[in-house]
């Protein structure tokens, strides 16, 4: 079995964000980058597949240099290859252009499951993935917290709304998208971190994979994305300051006056 | 933009979702902006009775989505049926709900009219240029267009409110004409997550922490507050993805929502899906270093400040005061 997992890198949880100029994006600068947390997941449940049937895996990213990091990290934990998708026609990409590059570089490996995150915790679009099972044709589901293989081809059960999964079957090849929590992360072992470095990470160029260069990044965007702020501020609520005894006690009284619980 | 927009109405055991009536709110505003008209589409087995209903609840044209291939909503069964009906009717903007089905169905529905879809909006313009987001987990928001027929939207829940006026709108049947080799996936059921031991709904004081805590043994910050509170302990979801906590303590859209009288979230930026776990608890303390944290906009009462020193402090001021009584 091939497994291919979609991997983007993120700016991390606690970074703080400024807008760049154009109001279209973030300020990348100075800001410390992680793999997406739904991907981790992702990756972990290739990995547990390789580890329980055999599998070859593949992490595939679209992004700059500092994405070859992630890259390296999923080699590391038991990816067996990588696609970095860096050449500057692949950058600033929508849903829709992104999903057309990683549909390019996945056509030729014809792999029998795709495994993506369920969302972005940047752009936090949630449907990179599912434009991509349709651009290849191949069925998906959304939001597993577990998978098993079957006789159809795999059983998923999707996280519903109040405490809830829907379980589906779904023939292969296939594309899923895990929600956190499916599984533990396993880390790079010492060993994992040696044998990555003789692992292969190709950075196909457009032509490379067919794709005209105008049909992926910016230029095969189709959402216009402009005004990215801070939300304005609506009432909320009152921000105390002081010394840590003054803003204690302040709270201390408010709950009394307020919740009846003191 | 204008034309024909469709509300894909959920339904749950033949029932229509409280939510279906924030689209066909939506729809309608818009098709008043743009002279359109309000329509919605039920899929089922059997949908007439709930069509009839979002007929008489604000959608000028309910269309009953009739075929056995129906009788529970999968991804492809979903598409094909809207894709049939979008072309038959003419549609020109299709509404979903940010849920389960949204997600999984949307933007294969706008793929497979060659283009993406817009998910979580929180707000439109007019009749649909313009269409507004959050990114960043609510940090940031975002201006979006797209050209192209038919828009296809995911809403999140809660930004629109729910058409309440009663409507005499008109039923019709369609009948997308499935075959079985068009439904990939195969439906097997729906399963309850096991119940846990404690019921953070029923409590009067909870105290969450979030991701920022650490580990579960810092976790225990967490707990002495809520023991001098005489509460409970809450979490956002990645304190239960990493087992710090068992998942009955998660708190949001898919953990437990609860209304205490007094929530204090430590720590938890204040993503949606944790909001709409607890916006509605009677008195909220919010603790964060961010001072943009999307929380305090929820919260009554904010300190900006590292939670490791805010919160044993806040512990030792509560058992004073009620040593004091
Ligand atoms: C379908 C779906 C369902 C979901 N369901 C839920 C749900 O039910 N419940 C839920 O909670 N989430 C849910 N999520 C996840 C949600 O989107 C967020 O990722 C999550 O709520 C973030 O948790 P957090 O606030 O703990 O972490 P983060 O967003 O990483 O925030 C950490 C916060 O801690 C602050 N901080 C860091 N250090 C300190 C310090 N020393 N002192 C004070 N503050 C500090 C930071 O400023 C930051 O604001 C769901 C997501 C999806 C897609
Ligand atoms: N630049 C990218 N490179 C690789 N995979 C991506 C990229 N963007 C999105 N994805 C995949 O699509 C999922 C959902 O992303 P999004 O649609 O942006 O919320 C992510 O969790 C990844 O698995």
């Amino acid at each position: 079995m091939k497994i291919a997992v979609c991997v983007k890198q993120v700016p991390d949880s606690d970074a703080t964000l400024s807008v760049n100029a154009e109001q279209t994006w973030i300020e990348e600068a100075g800001i410390n980058f992680e793999i997406n947390e739904y991907d981790r997941y992702a990756l972990e449940e290739a990995l547990k597949l390789k580890d329980a049937h055999g599998a070859e895996v593949l992490a595939v990213s679209i992004g700059p240099d500092r994405v070859g990091q992630a890259l390296k990290t999923c080699l590391a934990t038991g990816a067996d290859r990588a696609v970095h998708l860096k050449d500057a026609a692949f950058s600033g990409g929508d849903p829709w252009s992104n999903a057309t590059a990683l549909a390019a570089a996945l056509r030729p490996e014809n792999p029998d499951l795709i495994l993506c995150g369920l969302q972005a915790d940047d752009d936090n679009l949630a449907q990179t993935p599912v434009i991509l099972a349709e651009m290849l044709g191949v069925p998906h589901a959304t939001g597993a917290m577990k998978i098993d293989r079957s006789d159809a081809g795999l059983r998923v059960e999707r996280e519903l709304e109040g405490d809830r999964r829907e379980v589906v079957d779904l023939p292969l090849p296939a594309l899923i998208t895990v929600q956190t929590g499916i599984n533990e992360p396993r880390y790079a072992s010492i060993k994992g971190i040696m044998a990555a470095k003789k692992k292969e990470i190709a950075t196909p160029a457009p032509s490379d994979l067919g794709v005209e260069p105008s049909a992926v990044g910016r230029a095969g965007a189709k959402i216009t994305f402009s005004g990215l702020s801070h939300p304005e501020k609506k009432e909320g609520g009152e921000i105390l300051s002081g010394s840590l005894e003054e803003i204690t006690a302040e709270l201390v009284k408010r709950i009394r006056e307020n919740t009846g619980v003191l | 933009m204008a034309g024909r927009i469709l509300a894909v109405v959920e339904t749950e055991g033949g029932r229509v979702r409280e939510s279906a009536y924030e689209l066909v709110g939506l729809a309608r505003s818009m098709a008043e902006a743009g002279g359109g008209t309000a329509c919605a589409a039920v899929l089922g087995a059997d949908p007439a009775a709930a069509a009839r209903e979002v007929a008489s609840r604000g959608a000028d044209t309910v269309f009953a989505v009739k075929d056995p291939l129906l009788t529970h909503v999968t991804a492809d069964g979903a598409v094909a049926a809207l894709k049939a009906l979008v072309s038959a009717q003419e549609i020109g903007v299709v509404l979903f709900s940010h849920s389960p089905m949204g997600w999984d169905v949307a933007p294969r529905l706008a793929a497979a009219h060659g283009l993406p879809a817009l998910t979580e909006v929180v707000g439109v313009e007019g009749a649909g240029k313009t269409w507004t987001r959050m990114m960043f987990n609510g940090k940031l928001q975002v201006k979006m267009e797209l050209a192209g027929s038919p828009l296809v939207a995911t809403v999140q829940k809660g930004a629109f409110p729910a058409f309440e006026g009663q409507t005499a709108g008109a039923v019709e049947e369609f009948a997308p004409g499935l075959s079985a080799a068009q439904v990939r996936q195969r439906f097997v059921e729906v399963v309850a997550a096991p119940k846990g031991k404690v019921d953070l709904a029923s409590a009067e004081v909870i105290v969450s922490g979030g991701r920022s805590l650490g580990s579960a043994e810092k976790f225990g910050i967490i707990q002495e507050l809520a023991d001098a509170l005489g509460g409970q302990v809450g979490a956002s979801r990645p304190v239960t993805d990493a087992g710090w906590l068992p998942h009955e303590h998660q708190v949001g859209s898919s953990g437990v929502t609860v209304k205490p009288k007094l929530y204090i979230a430590a720590g938890i930026s204040g993503a949606i899906q944790h909001i709409v776990g607890m916006k509605q608890s009677g008195y909220i303390i919010a603790i964060n270093r961010d001072k943009e944290a999307p929380i305090f906009e929820v919260a009554d009462v904010g300190v900006v400040g590292d939670l490791f020193e805010l919160v044993p402090a806040l512990t030792k001021a509560v058992k004073e005061a009620k040593g004091k009584g």
